[in-house]
């Protein structure tokens, strides 16, 4: 469904992703780790056409969207959760969520009627705070609300940037409940998180990226064994336990 | 201190401040939606102003149809105005923006003293001139037609903004314009209709207010400078702030004048920004903005 | 040519210039034009000050100019003082206003800035207007006196000519020697990134205010010229808003941050309404649109552009050869031998000393119901490198900007060395020997590596608003002193060759290393560092560790946030871990790499499906 080839993308004066090939497949969770600033949301950012790639192909359901506009690629099927939330602030939870209709020029009102109450029934607690403004919902209520106005697009690939990010324990188990039932609901999703165990837990395959590149790629089943994981996680690499030995023995030495 | 004089004042300083609150409106709009100071919003109600003036005077047109004409037109020119003097500058830093819009009041200052030539004209008046006896107080006809007016464009632009999708994307534009761009919304599109509409408020003004001053090419300056006190005033960014402001800041005005002193009569808005800067920047409405470390 | 006869040429141009101008200009209308040219230039050169140098942008310049043409006017009118006591008068009068508008403004920035600028000329101006006893209102003040030298009276503008040339010489030179100076760095630091100038040890409240005294003592010279030249007649409709952006506009057409470039758009603006006479009344139309074409196409202004043309670029690289910066960092630079004897190497055993350098006690900061730090003790010991790390959001970052003055702590206690820091300005902070980078690098980027480093030395150097200006063997000898000291450190971090180069220009590691070296100049007891490996390369990161190391061996203690593990394993002595803004583990990096705890919290909990 969607495929990035040799990708290459500068955020500033730094060259955030050097060369990234990636493939999500229809119906899949694919979750794409590492550790921060390893340049998993300019991935995002590029797939969605808010930032250029200056090399390397996107694909999406076999056309080709590098050039395109953001605006553009949103009409097209692809739909972002970004980091943060953002959420309207100055507008209410209905509003939101309609104003994530944009793409659907041709949907009936029915049509989006039926999805407003699908919404509700995923998430019920956000039933009683339809007319509250953006500001006003706390950080998971924002994150409930930011994929429903994901899925309002109708949108066949949704990219999801570090849902967990800044939520309570017990809500980021509410936010990957959810995720995984609107995968089976038939949405594909591409995962950004920092928490790679609750997304390998629901992912399929899973990429890891450490400073622009793929360092890792596999089922979610193996990566959640691999020891390597840890080691892009908490990096005490072979070499670099050497390096630790010489310091300490030159403080010795004193 | 008769109470007659006072509710005679404070409907004059409703007036003059539904004018502020309008074009404070303005500023507020494009701030929000482009993160620019318009420091020629004064002309956008001085241009109007003069072209309902030719309209009226010289064409003998009806009123009703020169609003009409000038709302349009007014339309147009805030979408002209954006491509050429915010459009070229829309990635640099704020200082050539500011003199950019200075620049271009400064144009339009000149530009309708040499189309409209030096005289002040007159406008002509919708009302009558003799003043209303409303419950003993005297209160001069066209201060109502400004309140009336104003309120009504204010409830349109509530509904607008509240129960359409395109009043709704225009303030989606405004408060996340990325955020925007990825639902699919037009964000350039939605920055053109911004401009068109604070350039129409403008026109609102200009020709409201054209009646009780002579119009000249001044009038867009002071104007426009008390306008940008009443949405600092009212929280720089904040919609509804603006309109308290602007309200809030003409009533002030007459009360001082009378009262204090009428010759600083100009200095009593920036004496009360001066203070709302020292002592609570964020206005009425507004919020603090701190700088991220 | 050499040295000596470059000094000379200026100085000879200028000679010639003032004498040979009366001579060629007979009529006194273009005198009496060129003297107005010469008023505004100062004005101008004012206003270049406080927005071209400190990046505070003032629209109340032409109040100001008014404020000193008024004050000499009236003294010299109604009280009969001699002119040249109005001078002294209107500088500092003028002076003394700007403190008034600066002190009130100091948390604006930007358009509110502009806009209480703004009010406060319009109130300055209804002022004159209005307060008729002294200042005769509308009417203006007549009959204002010409300056007498001995016997001779100055009223011919070609004889004024000479006072006006001669102060517009010793104006623009004070201006250009500011440039390069102390005063002058700690400015263009406020206008580059005014956060980092506080954390570099610039007291960015005391020098704001004085931008805006020196700006507006400029004004009120140039106002003195006005008054008492031309004329000899002036009136409160002059000093208005519109002559106000008027100045800015000469300013910015000659290039902001350019004192000639303030006298050439000075003298083309005031020139070129007479030249084009035949526009009539469309004049002011061509002038504004020229404005907007301008602002698009030439952002830069004419000394922009000159410097931008290749002409322009050789001209520079001719006149810089020789100059007193360039001498002294070559010297410098034969002066240092290998990379060792760069830094003295004060070697204090003190790694396994356990002296406690900083002590953090209960320490909290709130955002409203955000608890970004939610109570956290620390203890940072001498000559060690300790490293701060947790998830995103943590509380790293805002812990490491209340040590160094940014945040003011909603709780708790900070302690160096037995003295308390907490809620101290930033550069106090810096003066007790802490130094910081930044997680976004704030350089001062379109200053030279070389003037970044100066920056940083801010707190260890003394010349004042006065030395600055005049530049007494003491101040040069200053800044000689510090520009060795500047090389030395940009040695250690590798930048050397790269003295004149703009800070922007450089690659982003080097950037980084700049940054660095900014950070050490000031002698810092405590060195923060913000992520100092984000972004960079293996390559790069490896000559960090390198150049951490050997920070350390100087006796500097270092505190690092980091996310980059592989950098925090291998450089730290010991480590700190933060999760939701409380510390949930510390020891050693073995012991932290195998604490649960930990694990969790970066590799995420599994959280069991209820």
């Amino acid at each position: 469904m969607l495929k990035l080839e040799g990708v290459e993308t500068w955020y500033g004066a730094i060259q955030a992703i050097k060369g990234i090939s990636l493939d999500v497949s229809q119906g899949e969770i694919v979750a794409l780790l590492g550790a921060n600033g390893a340049g998993k949301s300019t991935t995002i950012k590029t797939i969605t056409g808010l930032l250029k790639a200056t090399k390397g192909r996107i694909e999406f359901m076999g056309k080709d969207i590098t050039e395109m506009e953001a605006e553009d690629i949103a009409e097209i099927g692809i739909a972002c959760v970004p980091e943060g939330r953002h959420i309207f602030p100055g507008l209410t939870v209905m509003d939101n969520l309609l104003l994530g209709t944009t793409p659907r020029k041709r949907d009936s009102k029915g049509d989006i009627q039926k999805d407003l109450d699908h919404f509700f029934e995923i998430f019920p607690q956000l039933q009683e705070f339809k007319e509250s403004l953006g500001w006003q919902l706390s950080g998971g209520q924002q994150q409930m609300l930011a994929i429903g106005r994901g899925l309002m697009s109708g949108s066949k690939l949704l990219l999801m940037d570090e849902p967990s990010l800044g939520l309570a324990p017990i809500m980021v188990q509410e936010v990957f409940r959810v995720i995984k039932e609107i995968n089976k609901a038939g949405t594909t999703i591409l995962l950004v998180e920092q928490n790679a165990r609750m997304a390998l837990l629901i992912a399929n395959r899973g990429f890891v990226l450490e400073t622009g590149k793929v360092m890792l790629a596999d089922t979610a089943a193996n990566l959640l064994a691999n020891e390597e994981m840890k080691a892009h996680y908490l990096g005490a690499h072979a070499h670099v336990k050497e390096a630790r030995q010489r310091r300490r023995s030159k403080a010795e030495g004193r | 201190m008769d109470w007659s004089t006072n509710l005679q004042m404070v409907a004059a300083g409703l007036a003059m401040g539904s004018i502020y609150a309008l074009v404070a409106l303005g500023f507020v709009l494009i701030f929000n939606a482009v993160n620019v100071v318009n420091f020629a919003q004064g002309e956008f109600a001085m241009v109007p102003a003069f072209v309902a003036v030719w309209l009226m005077s010289s064409l003998n047109i009806p009123f009703a149809l020169t609003c009409v004409i000038t709302v349009i037109f007014m339309g147009v020119f805030g979408i002209v105005f954006q491509r050429i003097a915010y459009y070229p500058l829309r990635h640099r830093s704020f200082l050539p923006v500011v003199i950019s819009t200075i620049g271009v009041g400064i144009f339009l200052k000149n530009g309708a003293q040499i189309i409209f030539g030096a005289e002040p004209l007159s406008m002509p008046r919708p009302t009558s001139a003799t003043a209303l006896n409303m419950l003993g107080v005297f209160v001069d006809p066209q201060y109502i037609v400004i309140i009336l007016c104003t309120l009504v464009l204010l409830g349109f632009q509530h509904f607008f903004f509240e129960k359409t999708m395109l009043g709704k994307k225009m303030l989606a534009t405004a408060q996340d314009k990325q955020m925007a761009r990825l639902l699919g919304i037009r964000v350039g599109k939605m920055i053109a209709i911004t401009f068109a509409y604070s350039s129409i408020l403008g026109a609102v003004a200009g020709i409201l207010v054209g009646p009780i001053f002579f119009v000249t090419k001044e009038m867009g300056a002071m104007i426009g400078l008390k306008a940008f006190c009443s949405a600092i005033l009212g929280g720089f960014g904040s919609v509804p702030g603006a309109i308290l402001g602007g309200l809030f800041l003409g009533v002030i005005e007459v009360f001082a004048s009378y009262y204090i002193s009428s010759a600083y009569r100009d200095a009593f808005a920036f004496i009360i920004l001066i203070l709302v800067l020292l002592l609570r920047p964020q206005g009425f409405f507004g919020e603090k903005i701190a700088e991220k470390a | 040519m050499n040295t000596s006869m470059k000094r000379l040429l200026v100085p000879a141009v200028l000679v010639v210039a003032v004498l040979i101008l009366p001579r060629l200009v007979t009529s006194n209308y273009w005198m009496d034009l060129i003297n107005l040219s010469i008023s505004f230039a100062v004005a101008c050169l004012g206003l270049n000050i406080v927005l071209g140098y400190a990046g505070q942008l003032s629209l109340a310049q032409a109040a100001f100019w008014g404020v000193g043409a008024y004050s000499s006017a009236i003294l010299t009118t109604q009280f009969g003082l001699p002119v040249w006591a109005g001078m002294f008068a209107a500088f500092f009068v003028a002076a003394f206003f700007g403190i008034l508008l600066g002190i009130p403004t100091l948390k604006l920035s930007g358009h509110y800035l502009a806009m209480a600028t703004i009010g406060f000329g319009i109130i300055l101006q209804l002022i004159l207007v209005n307060a008729i006893w002294l200042t005769k209102g509308s009417d203006g003040i007549t009959k204002i006196p010409s300056p007498w030298i001995g016997s001779f009276e100055l009223k011919a503008p070609g004889d004024f000519y000479y006072v006006a040339a001669v102060s517009l010489i010793l104006f623009t030179w004070g201006a250009i020697n500011l440039k390069d100076s102390r005063v002058g760095r700690a400015f263009m630091a406020i206008r580059e990134n005014e956060m980092a100038a506080g954390t570099s040890g610039v007291d960015t409240t005391y020098y704001k205010i004085m931008a805006f005294a020196l700006s507006a003592g400029y004004a009120g010279f140039g106002g003195w010229l006005f008054a008492h030249s031309c004329s000899h007649y002036i009136s409160p409709d002059t000093f208005s808003f519109d002559q106000s952006v008027i100045l800015l506009v000469m300013a910015v057409l000659g290039g902001n941050g350019s004192a000639i470039g303030s006298i050439v758009g000075a003298t083309l603006l005031t020139m070129l309404p007479e030249m084009l006479r035949f526009l009539k009344d469309s004049y002011m139309m061509f002038y504004a649109a020229g404005i907007v074409v301008i602002m698009i196409f030439m952002p830069s202004g004419i000394a922009g552009l000159v410097k931008s043309m290749p002409v322009g670029l050789r001209l520079r690289i001719w006149w810089n050869a020789d100059s007193t910066a360039a001498r002294q960092v070559a010297a410098a630079a034969s002066i240092l031998k290998s990379p060792d004897a760069a830094l003295p190497a004060t070697f204090s055993a003190c790694l396994g000393s356990n002296q406690v350098l900083l002590t953090v006690k209960g320490l909290a900061k709130y955002f409203g119901g955000l608890r970004a730090v939610d109570g956290v003790d620390m203890e940072v010991r001498r000559g060690e490198i300790q490293a701060l790390i947790g998830p995103n959001g943590s509380g790293k970052t805002t812990i490491l900007n209340m040590l160094s003055g940014l945040y003011i702590p909603t709780a708790g206690e900070i302690t160096l060395e037995g003295t308390s820091i907490t809620r101290q300005k930033p550069h106090i902070i810096t003066a007790h020997g802490v130094a910081r980078t930044f997680q976004n690098i704030r350089l001062f980027g379109e200053l030279s590596v070389l003037d970044n480093v100066l920056i940083g030395q801010h707190g260890r150097s003394k010349a004042s608003l006065a030395a600055s200006i005049f530049q007494p063997a003491s101040q040069r000898a200053e800044e000689a002193a510090m520009r060795t000291k500047a090389m030395e450190v940009l040695e250690f971090v590798g930048l050397r060759g790269k003295e004149f180069s703009q800070a922007n220009s450089l690659p982003y590691g080097r950037q980084r290393m700049l940054e660095l070296a900014r950070a050490l100049v000031s002698d810092p007891q405590l060195l923060l560092l913000d992520e100092p490996a984000a972004g960079l390369n293996a390559a790069e990161t490896e000559a960090l560790v390198e150049l951490l190391f050997q920070i350390c061996d100087r006796g500097i203690t270092i505190l690092l946030v980091e996310h980059d593990m592989s950098l925090v394993m291998n450089v730290s002595d010991h480590i700190t871990v933060l999760n939701f803004g409380k510390k949930i583990a510390e020891g050693s990096a073995e012991e932290v790499e195998h604490n649960q705890e930990v694990i969790d919290a970066y590799l995420g909990r599994e959280v069991s499906n209820a």
